[in-house]
Order: structure tokens, then sequence, then C-alpha cells
């Protein structure tokens, strides 16, 4: 599907309309994003760093993981709902800015590298799940981790800075302005 | 405070601040990843006092493991909310949000020093039902903190125009 027909579609939509028209809806919105976004990031951050042994390897990592991916993925549907919700309004705007697409794209990344960790590392986990270090894979992992969410978090930030200025103006533009 | 904010705005160091839009972003992107830390690290002592995570282990222990993030990402995001609001002083200090959400951090840091001071010396899973509300409270107080923290960009919508 052409990604801004998809975008013009999302923008017609009556939840666009209604995100748009409500003087309240944006502000709880973005409140509950940034919410959400936080807890992935800070309950991700345990998870990847016991990978890298830290604190220490005394607790087995399958716990840790255990209690902490409840948090994530509940934390990640509201972000996901949440983000759709403030996409719709300026979808058209949001596909043709450039932080928005490399958030999307370090995101895609961030699964990819999930996929492959679940996949593959995480099979040999009885071998280092306790009292004993992770293979390099793992680490890898660990630390794509972090740095692709920190990466999310930048960018999704950004977006607030250059939405709807993400552009060169033409040299042959001229402005006239008033006074 | 108006006329100190207005004072501020003018300052060198606040200009350089309002003319660089990344380093604003940036702060900001900053801010918000520490809110993860002291957030989680704030939730895993809590849930260890509600009975929920680490049940293994001692509260000390626990207590040890995540309070030493907590505070230093709650030291990184008072320095980076300085900058923030040397950036942009009249907006900050004109905000019924930005109060709310000052007010509400010191309850917060009041309730995790207590906290402590209730669970210092406790081995058993049972805190006193006043410990386990507080350990509940502050959580609840941190998601208002977030809320108002986002709400600053938008005081008037969210509180009216009387602000």
């Amino acid at each position: 599907m052409d990604l801004k027909l998809f975008a013009e579609a999302a923008q017609s939509t009556g939840v666009a309309e209604w995100m748009r028209t409500s003087v309240k809806a944006m502000p709880f919105i973005e409140a509950t994003h940034v919410l959400c976004v936080a807890l992935i990031f800070g309950s991700i951050l345990i998870v990847d760093l016991r990978m890298l042994g830290y604190p220490h390897t005394k607790r087995p990592w399958t716990r840790t993981y255990s209690e902490l991916i409840r948090i994530t993925w509940a934390a990640f549907a509201v972000a996901v709902i949440t983000g759709a919700l403030m996409f719709a309004p300026n979808a058209v705007t949001y596909v043709g800015n450039t932080a928005f697409q490399f958030k999307m794209l370090a995101l895609a990344a961030v699964g990819v590298n999930m996929l492959i960790f679940q996949s593959v590392s995480a099979r040999s986990v009885a071998a280092w799940d306790q009292h004993a270090s992770a293979p390099l894979s793992v680490k890898l992992a660990g630390v794509l981790s972090i740095l692709l969410w920190i990466t999310v978090i930048m960018l999704g930030r950004w977006i607030g800075f250059t939405k709807g200025y993400d552009f060169t103006v033409p040299e042959d533009v001229q402005f006239e302005f008033p006074g | 405070m108006v006329e100190f904010a207005n004072w501020l705005q003018s300052t060198p160091f606040s200009v350089a601040l309002q003319t660089r839009t990344w380093l604003i972003a940036l702060l900001q992107a900053i801010h918000i990843l520490m809110i993860g830390v002291v957030f989680v690290s704030l939730l895993m002592i809590s849930l260890r006092v509600l009975d929920r995570v680490h049940r293994e282990e001692a509260f000390s222990t626990v207590w040890d493991r995540f309070a030493p993030w907590m505070w230093t990402g709650l030291a990184a995001m008072a320095l980076t909310g300085l900058f923030l609001i040397i950036g942009e002083p009249v907006r900050q200090a004109t905000a019924t949000s930005f109060w709310l959400k000052m007010g509400l951090l010191v309850v917060a840091v009041a309730c995790v020093l207590w906290l402590r001071r209730a669970t210092k010396n406790q081995a058993g899973p049972d805190p006193a039902r006043a410990t386990r509300l507080v350990a509940g409270g502050v959580i609840a107080i941190l998601v208002v903190i977030v809320f108002l923290g986002r709400a600053i960009a938008y005081d008037v919508e969210v509180w009216g125009s009387w602000t």
C-alpha cells in the first residue's frame, strides 16, 4: 500500500478528527506515551544490563526477565496505541518527516535485534542463566538494545522540533514580510 | 517570580539555550531517559515492598541494587531540568503544571526517604500497611509528575486561561 495514501486515509478518520479538535486529548495522550516509553526503556535497561553481567550473575537472568517482561509489553502496547493516536491527526506530515522515518527504522531494528536474540542467543540461556558470563552474542544483543532504545527516544523527541518544518525551501521562492 | 524569569530569559546563557534547538531536544531526551531509570528503579523498590518482585531477596538488598540508579537518575533529571528551566524560564514560571510538579516532587522524595526508614531493618516479607500504602502512593505520584511535566507545554489547554 502506498504510504502517502495510507497517511491520508489515517488523517481522515474520525479518531484523527477528534484528536485535532479535542483540546485536552493531545496532552493526555502525549504524557501517556512519554510514560510508557520511559517504562519500556527502564525495564529493558535492567534486563539488558543483566545480560552484560551487571550488577552480578547470582540472580538468574530468566527470573529478572520474567518479572519485567510483562511491564515492558504492557507499556509497549499502550505506547503503540498512543503513538497511533498522535500520528493520525498529522499523518501526512509525519510520513514525510525524516526524524519520524528514522525513528520507525530504529524501532524496526529493535524488533530484528529482539527476534535474533530470542531465536538464536536465548536458546542457550541454560548455560549462562546464573553464575556464568553470557556469550558475546548475548552481550552484543544487550548493548544494541540499549543503544537502539536511546536512539528511538532521541529521535522521538526530535520529531517534536521538526514536525512541519522539515523541508528545504526551494531557492526560487520569494518571501514577502509585512512591515 | 515573573520578573526574575524575565531577567533570566535575557541572560546570555538562556539566550544560548533558546537559540540551540538541538540542545533543548537533547536535554529533553536525556530527561525522558532518566524518567525511565528513576521510575523503574522506584517501581522495583515499591514492588518489593508490596512483595511482587525479588521475593527471595531482603528489602535492603533490593534497595542497595536500585537506590543508586534512582538517586543518580534523579540528579541527572534535576540537572537537565535546570537547564530546561533556564532555557525557557517565563513559560515554566507561569505554568501551573510546573509548580504542581515541583511540589509533588518534594512529596515523592519525602515518601522515598520515609520508605527507606520504615524498611531499613526489615528482613521479612510483611511490611506494615502504611508502608505498603506509601509504596503504592509514591508510584501514583510519579505518574502524576510525568503527566504534569508534559502538561507544562499545554498549560492553558489543561488548566484554562486563568493561569
